[in-house]
């Protein structure tokens, strides 16, 4: 379970995240929603254990994440809005050594698939990174998070870059996901896609958690309307 | 780590610009091992005629008195040394030839660096040039961006996800540049060794397997200094200027710094002094050529007494040659007085700046590069030593030849045959043994460990505080 409990963090003065509460249970999706500096990516680096809060305890299966930070890694698959390759190794050379580094020795026809379940065509596996579009690198970025085969995912605006077709067949990865148990939590801008996948809903502003509501109960355009009344007031 | 370390390495593999660099700066250290290697044999020839040469005129000597065969003397020419091929040392500029004969010891003459300009300006093309200074700087270029790269493009993040831990990226970066470094040197060393394979011997080993950790050293220190700024500091460009900075106060101020600190610490006497000092002490001494000579009377009415006879025409012996030895031998204790105070002022010297490898790891790098290719100033004056042991030999030889061969008092017209003179030995060097210099040079290779130890610290703790977001 993620827990994220009376959390507060400010950078030089300017208070980023106030008084954060959430939870996010076994085989559950949140989605942040919130513009930039809303404190989404915050919430993600703190749950990552980069950034401590300065008040409040951010857990992951009970683990502390500022005490415990690499045992809390080793369960979180993370993908960020920029997903930075090798730019001199092919896709699937990238999956293997950040598989590697993770102490997972996958076989090329298993690396194979996990390119190919994230979305990236057969024939640009062994193509150099180099020649890669934001969306083929986010992918990879994808697939590396998903052949961690973790208990927690935490997604910073995953769908950056990717086509439309891409970005469904994540949506349709991460529902798996979390039909197996996996906790997955996913920053966005994207009202839509958000509704789609999540069975919950955060609104951000400033640092504060303005809305917290279930995708079932509002439809995509209400959500769309709430969403922009709070940003507006 | 491997994991990391053979990403770096396929990195290095797959950049153009790097195997072309590597490529050209493999073949300069080719050509600077090849011109080394050429110029030794050249040295070894010419060496070898002279030596023959000078030798072939001693022993053509038909017939001479033996104390003008001592002015007549000999020359020795210092030899070429296979290991200096790699670092030249102090041998360009210290001298090759020294004139052997009585009376006088003489300075040796001759250097490479008074015949060229090339030599006196810029030192000699040798791989140790290339290895001191050239490959540091690689290995700099090749670090400085290794870890703020990852921390730019938002990668280090990515590692720490995997698993990663950062003294485990920070230590493998610092390994494969290392690598480098040290595949450089085994080049060196391979090159070197196919091509002196048949002079090769265990003392060559020894002193090429010790220059081969004291620059693996080294080299540890300057991969790991540049991977931690690049891991400390917030950009790349700061990390360069930081590793840049240190480049250039290691390998060209503080040596010289140093080195005028501690000459003025621990002065040598001018050439002036250091001769003035000797003509004076020698003047008190005995003079051979000189019958009236005060000492040489004493000594005189000594032999006289020893031999129970009342005047020198009586003597079984020629007292001329006896009072020239006393004279030589009064003439080396000056010698031994004086050089022996110069070599302690060079040791002093040495030891105080063999300290600066506390503040400047290249100087022990330096200190044991030209004292394991037996070019450094230590093993000159070993040299010297040998050299003037000769001379003692040589001219003791001579004066006992004078003094016992059966010739008179007086009589400067007797002669020795051609046979006497062959049988005088020709000078013969032996190479200063390991084993014998190496309390030198163990301060500087332990200052080497020190610093890697210290780097390997501030990798250790210095890492905690890397911001990653």
């Amino acid at each position: 379970m993620i827990h994220i409990q009376d959390v507060s963090k400010s950078f030089k003065g300017n208070l980023a995240i106030k008084n954060l509460n959430l939870k996010v249970e076994k085989g559950e999706i949140l989605g942040l929603l919130g513009a930039n500096g809303a404190g989404k990516s915050t919430t993600i680096n703190m749950l990552l254990g980069f950034l401590n809060p300065d008040s409040g305890t951010v857990s992951i299966n009970d683990i502390d994440t500022s005490k415990n930070a690499q045992e809390v890694r080793e369960q979180i698959g993370y993908i960020s809005e920029n997903v930075n390759l090798y730019p001199y190794l092919t896709g699937i050379e990238n999956l293997d050594y950040f598989c590697k580094l993770a102490g997972l020795n996958y076989s090329k026809e298993e690396l194979q698939d996990f390119l190919t379940a994230c979305g990236l065509q057969s024939e640009a596996h062994h193509k150099k990174v180099s020649g890669y579009s934001k969306g083929m690198r986010q992918k990879v970025g994808i697939a590396i998070a998903y052949s961690k085969d973790a208990e927690v995912y935490l997604l910073d605006e995953p769908a950056s870059g990717l086509d439309p077709l891409a970005s469904n067949e994540l949506s349709k990865l991460l529902k798996k996901l979390a039909s197996e148990g996996a906790i997955i939590l996913m920053a966005s801008h994207d009202i839509f896609r958000v509704r789609e996948v999540c069975h919950r809903i955060g609104i951000l502003k400033n640092g504060v958690l303005v809305k917290e509501l279930h995708s079932k109960d509002v439809s995509a355009n209400e959500l769309e309307n709430l969403y922009l009344k709070f940003m507006q007031n | 780590m491997l994991q990391i370390i053979k990403n770096e390495w396929r990195f290095l593999a797959r950049s153009r610009i790097f195997l072309g660099i590597s490529f050209a700066f493999a073949s300069i250290l080719l050509v600077s091992i090849f011109l080394g290697f050429y110029q030794t044999k050249k040295q070894e020839q010419t060496h070898k005629n002279a030596k023959d040469h000078v030798r072939q005129q001693w022993v053509s000597i038909d017939e001479m008195n033996p104390h003008s065969a001592a002015h007549y003397g000999t020359y020795v020419f210092k030899p070429a040394n296979l290991l200096s091929s790699l670092d030249e040392g102090v041998n360009s500029v210290t001298g090759n030839v020294l004139r052997v004969e009585g009376h006088v010891q003489n300075e040796i003459i001759h250097s490479e660096a008074s015949q060229m300009q090339s030599i006196s300006r810029f030192g000699k093309l040798k791989p140790s040039l290339l290895l001191q200074y050239i490959v540091p700087l690689l290995l700099i270029f090749l670090a400085f961006n290794s870890v703020s790269s990852e921390k730019q493009s938002g990668r280090l993040k990515l590692l720490f996800l995997q698993g990663a831990k950062p003294l485990q990226i920070i230590l493998s970066k610092t390994f494969s540049v290392w690598l480098y470094g040290v595949l450089l040197l085994i080049f060196v060393v391979i090159v070197y060794g196919i091509l002196h394979i048949d002079s090769i011997t265990t003392e060559i080993l020894t002193r090429t397997g010790i220059f081969f950790l004291s620059y693996a050293l080294y080299y540890f220190i300057i991969s790991g200094l540049t991977v931690f700024f690049s891991a400390r500091w917030q950009n790349a460009t700061l990390a360069l200027t930081s590793m840049l900075g240190i480049w250039i106060i290691w390998t060209i101020f503080l040596p010289n710094i140093l080195m005028s600190s501690s000459e003025k610490w621990h002065p040598l006497p001018s050439r002036n002094e250091f001769q003035s000092a000797m003509k004076e002490d020698r003047s008190k001494g005995l003079d051979g050529h000189n019958p009236k000579d005060k000492r040489g009377l004493e000594l005189k009415e000594k032999v006289l007494k020893e031999y129970g006879v009342d005047s020198l025409s009586q003597l079984p012996i020629n007292f001329d040659g006896m009072r020239m030895q006393a004279d030589e031998e009064y003439g080396n204790s000056v010698w031994d007085k004086h050089f022996g105070n110069n070599r302690n002022v060079l040791q002093k010297q040495k030891q105080s700046f063999q300290l600066g490898g506390i503040v400047n790891p290249f100087i022990s790098l330096q200190n044991t590069s030209m004292g394991l290719m037996a070019s450094d100033n230590l093993h000159h004056q070993e040299f010297l030593l040998q050299v003037e042991n000769y001379r003692r030999v040589f001219i003791k030889m001579l004066n006992d030849k004078q003094t016992y061969g059966g010739s008179k008092t007086g009589n400067w017209s007797w002669k020795e045959d051609n046979a006497f003179f062959k049988s005088v030995p020709d000078f013969d060097y032996k190479p200063t043994k390991l084993s014998k210099i190496i309390p030198n040079y163990l301060l500087d290779i332990a200052l080497l460990a020190f610093w890697s130890i210290l780097v390997i610290l501030l990798i250790r703790f210095g890492t905690k505080k890397i911001e990653i977001v």
